[in-house]
C-alpha cells in the first residue's frame, strides 16, 4: 500500500514549472527535511505547511527561529573571462509560530509570521550588468492567524488568513554620465501590502500513513507611492524630477502542495512533498510613475514566468528521547523561461540538500537547528529586454536555529 | 568542569569558523575557455590603420581622453590576454591633454544643447595650427581626415596637422600615409579607412570644393584599397578590415530634420508651410523628409533670418537654405551608392586575402534603429543615443567599446581566437552638465 502510493506520486508527470523569489525556510524541522512536511503534524510550523495538521498537534507551543541566508551568485558576461560575484550579504528569513487550543477540544488556533518570498542580491555599483540592476532587497512578511479543526480522528482541516507586508528596494545604474564620467542611478523604494489565505487538509490513515493537500493563495502585493529617486546630472533634472513616486504590483504566486508522510518505524518518519507554484501570475514588472516626462515613461518589463514546481523528500529520525536527526533532498524547477532570467532573480532549476537536528532539553523546551543548501544550476542567458548576456551560477547556504516552548 | 565548559566553547567556535569558511570557500564557479587562445592569429604586434575613428577623435577634436579609448586601444587591451604585445599611440601629454581642443556640452535647456569649445591645455605649436610633434613608435596610426585617395598623396602630410605631427621634418610633404604605415614588422593589423572618401562629400552638403570633399571614384577606390591591403598583408600578416558606415546612419544628418525646422517656424509664424532648399542641381524646392540637413545648421544662426528683401532664410523660395547645408535626396542616393560600392570592394578584397571583416556598415544600421547591449540602450540619436559624440559623427567611449566588440567578434570568428570582448558598461556616453 505504502509503496504503491509513493510510486503514484513519483510517477506523476513533472509539472512544468519553481522558485524565483520563493524562500523555502519556514520551519526548522522541515528545513532539515529539505522543506517537506505538509503531511506531518510535526510542530507549530504546520500553521504554514498545512493548517489542517495543526489540530493534530498534541501540545500548545510557541517557537521562533531564524535562518541567515547567504545567496552567492556569480555572473560571467558572454565573451568575458571575468567572473563577478555578488557581495556577501546576509538575508534574514525568520519564522514565528504559536499554536493554542484547549486540550479536550477538537480545534486549535494558530498564528504564523514568516517570510515566504524575498530576495537580497547586491552586485555592486560597477559590475557589467549595472544598467540592468545593481541591487534588489525584497521582503515579504506574511502574518497568518489560523483555525484548525479535527473533523474526525482521521481528518483535520484548517485555514488561515494571510496579510502580507512587502518591502522592495531596487537599484540600478542609469546610462547617463556626469562630467566626471560616472553614471546616474535610479533607486525605487516602497512598501506595500496584500491579502490571501492558506488552507489545508490532513488525513491520517489507519496504517498511520498521512496525506496532505494544501493550497496557499496568491497574494497580490500593491506598492503605493513608493519613492522613485533619480540621481542624474542637473541638466537632466527636468526629465527625472525630484520627489517622484511610483505605484507597482508584485503578484506572489499561489502554491498547491500534495504531501505524504510514511512512518518507516516507530522512530523514523519519511515525508514527501510535491508543490506546484503558480508563478504564471508574474507576467510583468510594471512601474507607474506619478510624474512622467518624455524621458521617464511608465515601464512594463515582461517577466512571463511560467509555473514552477518542487519535489522534496525528507526523513526525521528520533535517535533518542531527546535527540532528533533530519535530512532531506529536493529538486525544484525554475519558473523563469529562457530570455527572462534577470540579475534580480538569476534563477534556474536547483538541487536542495539539507540536514538538521533537534534537542529537547526538557519536555517543554526544545532547540532545533538546520543547514539548508541549494545548488542552482548554471544558466547561460541573454535577456530579451536588457540584452544582458552571460552565465549565472548560484549557491545558497542557510544555517538556522529555532527555540520552542511547549505546554 | 571548567575544562568541559571551555571545550564546548571551542567546539562552538570551531563550528562557526567552519561554517563561515565553507560559505566563503564554496563560491560558485563558472568555467570559461575565453582568453586562452589567439587561434591562427598572432597578436604580438598589432597596428591600426585608419582615420579619425581609429585615432580616437571625438567631440570635434582629438584629445587625450578620446585617444585612450579609441577602439584599437580597447582591442589591443583585449589582445593582451591572448599573447598580444604592447600597443603604442601618439598620445598628447598631460600638459597638452586637450590636443586640438574639443566640444563640451555646457548646457541643455529644454532639450536644446549649448556646445562650448575647450581652449585650455591645447597642443598647438604655432599660430598656423600645427600640433606638437610626437616622436617614437606608433601602432595606433589613425589620422583624422585620412582618406583612401589622400593616403597616396605625399603633400597631404604637410596639409594635415595630425599626420604632420607624426612625421619628421624631412618626411613632411615627401612621405605619403601609404608609405608611412609600411615597414613596421606588424603581425596583425586593422584597416578602417574610406569613410571620408564618401563622408567628406556628404558633410559638405554634396558640394566638392577641394580634395577633402571629393567623392572618390569607385575604381580608383578599388585600386588604392587593394594597394593598402597588399602592403599590410606583406609577410603573411593577418588582419581585420572594416566596412564603411552609411553616412545617413549618423546623428550629423538626422538631428536637424525638415519637420523640426518647420515646427520651429510654425511656432513663430503659424502660416509657415514649407522649408525651402537649394539642391545639388541648383534648383529650389520645398524640402521633404528625404532631404537631410547638416547638424551645425542648428547653431549657425541663419534659419529664419530675413535677407535684404525681408524674406526669411529657408522659408521662402527666394531665400532657400543653400546647397552646402543640405544633403538632398538625390545626393543621398549617390553617396549611398558609392558606399555600397566601396564596401563590396572591401569585402571582396578581404575575402581574397582571408581577412576578417568587421561589418560596421551593418552594425551602425542596427544602432540607427536602436540596440540594447548589457542593459544599455544605444541608438544614433544626438547626445542621448550614447554612441555618438558631440560632433554627431565620431564615437563616444561607449560607441568605441561597442565597435571594438564588432572587430573582436569578427577576429575571433575568422581566426578561431577567443579574445575577450570589451565590457561596454565601463565606458561613458556623452557627459551631461551637472
Amino acid at each position: 500500500m505504502k509503496k504503491i502510493l509513493l510510486s503514484v506520486l513519483l510517477s506523476a508527470p513533472l509539472w512544468v514549472l519553481g522558485q524565483g523569489f520563493q524562500v523555502n525556510l519556514q520551519g526548522q524541522k522541515q528545513i532539515g527535511m529539505a522543506g517537506a512536511g505538509s503531511a506531518l503534524a510535526l510542530d507549530e510550523a504546520s500553521v504554514f505547511f498545512n493548517p489542517g495538521a495543526v489540530s493534530f498537534l498534541e501540545k500548545n507551543s510557541i517557537s521562533a527561529g531564524v535562518n541567515p541566508l547567504l545567496f552567492k551568485s556569480a555572473f560571467q558576461r558572454t565573451g568575458s573571462n571575468v567572473t563577478e560575484d555578488v557581495k556577501n550579504k546576509i538575508a534574514p528569513p525568520f519564522e514565528f509560530y504559536a499554536v493554542w487550543g484547549p486540550k479536550s477540544n477538537r480545534w486549535k488556533l494558530g498564528l504564523g509570521v514568516y517570510t515566504p518570498f524575498g530576495g537580497l542580491v547586491d552586485w555592486g555599483d560597477n559590475w557589467s550588468g549595472k544598467y540592468a540592476l545593481t541591487s534588489l532587497n525584497l521582503k515579504a512578511i506574511y502574518v497568518q492567524p489560523t483555525l484548525s479543526v479535527k473533523i474526525t480522528d482521521q481528518i483535520g482541516i484548517g485555514a488561515g488568513f494571510v496579510y502580507n507586508h512587502g518591502d522592495v528596494n531596487l537599484q540600478r545604474a542609469l546610462p547617463v554620465n556626469y562630467p566626471d564620467g560616472r553614471s546616474g542611478k535610479a533607486t525605487l523604494d516602497g512598501t506595500g501590502k496584500g491579502y490571501g489565505w492558506n488552507a489545508g487538509i490532513y488525513i491520517k490513515t489507519l496504517s498511520n500513513v498521512t496525506f496532505a493537500i494544501v493550497h496557499k493563495s496568491k497574494v497580490v502585493t500593491k506598492l503605493e507611492a513608493g519613492s522613485a529617486e533619480f540621481d542624474v546630472p542637473n541638466s537632466l533634472r527636468t526629465s527625472f524630477p525630484s520627489g517622484n513616486t511610483f505605484n507597482a504590483e508584485l503578484p506572489l504566486p499561489a502554491t498547491t502542495s500534495l504531501g505524504i508522510g510514511i512512518p518507516l518505524s516507530k522512530s523514523t518518519l519519511l515525508a514527501f512533498d510535491a508543490s506546484w507554484v503558480q508563478w504564471h501570475v508574474y507576467q510583468d514588472l510594471s512601474f507607474d510613475y506619478a510624474t512622467n516626462t518624455p524621458a521617464l515613461a511608465d515601464t512594463k518589463s515582461a517577466r512571463n514566468y511560467r509555473d514552477g514546481s518542487s519535489f522534496k523528500l525528507g526523513i526525521n529520525h528520533q535517535a533518542s528521547d531527546k535527540l532528533a536527526l533530519r535530512a532531506g533532498v529536493g529538486y525544484a524547477f525554475s519558473p523563469v523561461q529562457d530570455g527572462y532570467v534577470t540579475p534580480e532573480a538569476p534563477d534556474a532549476d536547483r538541487y536542495i540538500l539539507s540536514a538538521g537536528a533537534g534537542y529537547a532539553f526538557t519536555p517543554k523546551f526544545e532547540v532545533n537547528a538546520s543547514f539548508f543548501f541549494e545548488d542552482v544550476k548554471s544558466r547561460k542567458q541573454k535577456n530579451i529586454e536588457t540584452g544582458l548576456d552571460g552565465t549565472f551560477k548560484t549557491l545558497v547556504y542557510a544555517p538556522g536555529i529555532s527555540l520552542t516552548y511547549k505546554w | 568542569m571548567v575544562g568541559g565548559f571551555q571545550m564546548r566553547k571551542y567546539t562552538f567556535n570551531w563550528f562557526l569558523a567552519a561554517v563561515i569558511l565553507l560559505a566563503a570557500a564554496c563560491k560558485p564557479d563558472i568555467d570559461t575557455a575565453v582568453a586562452t587562445s589567439a587561434g591562427q592569429a598572432n597578436f604580438s604586434k598589432y597596428i591600426a590603420v585608419g582615420n579619425s575613428l581609429t585615432s580616437g577623435f571625438a567631440d570635434g577634436g582629438l584629445y587625450l581622453e578620446g585617444q585612450k579609448v579609441a577602439y584599437p586601444n580597447l582591442i589591443a587591451a583585449q589582445m593582451a590576454t591572448v599573447g598580444g604585445g604592447s600597443f603604442t599611440s601618439p598620445f598628447f601629454t598631460d600638459a597638452q591633454a586637450n590636443g586640438s581642443g574639443y566640444l563640451t556640452l555646457s548646457a541643455l535647456i529644454n532639450g536644446s544643447p549649448t556646445l562650448t569649445n575647450v581652449t585650455s591645455n591645447l597642443a598647438y605649436r604655432d599660430a598656423a595650427g600645427r600640433l606638437t610633434k610626437y616622436t617614437g613608435e606608433v601602432q595606433n596610426i589613425g589620422i583624422p581626415g585620412m582618406r583612401v585617395d589622400l593616403a597616396f598623396a605625399a603633400p597631404f602630410g604637410a596639409a594635415n596637422p595630425y599626420l604632420e605631427r607624426l612625421l619628421t621634418d624631412s618626411q613632411v610633404g615627401t612621405v605619403s600615409y601609404f608609405q608611412f604605415i609600411q615597414g613596421r614588422n606588424h603581425t596583425f593589423f586593422s584597416l578602417w579607412l574610406g569613410n571620408n572618401d564618401a563622408l567628406g562629400y556628404a558633410t559638405n552638403g554634396g558640394v566638392t570644393t577641394d580634395a577633402t570633399n571629393v567623392l572618390t571614384d569607385k575604381s580608383t577606390f578599388a585600386l588604392l584599397y587593394s594597394n593598402l591591403v597588399n602592403a599590410l598583408t606583406v609577410g603573411g600578416a593577418k588582419g581585420v578590415v572594416a566596412t564603411i558606415p552609411d553616412v545617413t546612419a549618423i546623428p550629423y544628418f538626422n538631428t536637424v530634420t525638415v519637420a523640426a525646422l518647420l515646427n520651429a517656424a510654425k511656432a513663430i509664424n503659424p502660416a509657415a508651410a514649407a522649408i525651402y532648399i537649394q539642391t545639388g542641381t541648383n534648383t529650389v524646392r520645398a524640402a521633404t523628409a528625404e532631404d537631410l540637413i547638416r547638424l551645425p545648421f542648428q547653431s549657425a544662426g541663419l534659419f529664419g533670418v530675413p535677407n535684404a528683401s525681408g524674406l526669411p532664410y529657408g522659408l521662402h523660395p527666394l531665400n532657400p537654405i543653400v546647397n552646402s547645408w543640405v544633403l538632398d535626396k538625390d545626393e543621398i542616393i549617390k553617396v549611398k551608392d558609392y558606399v555600397i560600392s566601396y564596401n563590396s570592394t572591401i569585402k571582396s578584397l578581404a575575402d581574397s586575402k582571408g581577412l576578417a571583416i568587421a561589418d560596421t556598415y551593418s552594425y551602425l544600421n542596427q544602432v540607427k534603429t536602436g540596440v540594447v547591449v548589457q542593459g544599455v540602450g544605444i541608438n544614433s540619436s544626438f547626445i542621448t543615443g550614447g554612441a555618438f559624440s558631440l560632433d554627431g559623427v565620431h564615437l563616444t567611449p561607449r560607441g568605441n567599446a561597442v565597435i571594438a566588440n564588432v572587430f573582436i567578434d569578427a577576429i575571433n570568428g575568422k581566426y578561431g581566437s577567443n579574445m575577450p570582448t570589451v565590457n561596454i558598461t565601463e565606458y561613458r556616453g556623452v557627459k551631461f552638465p551637472n
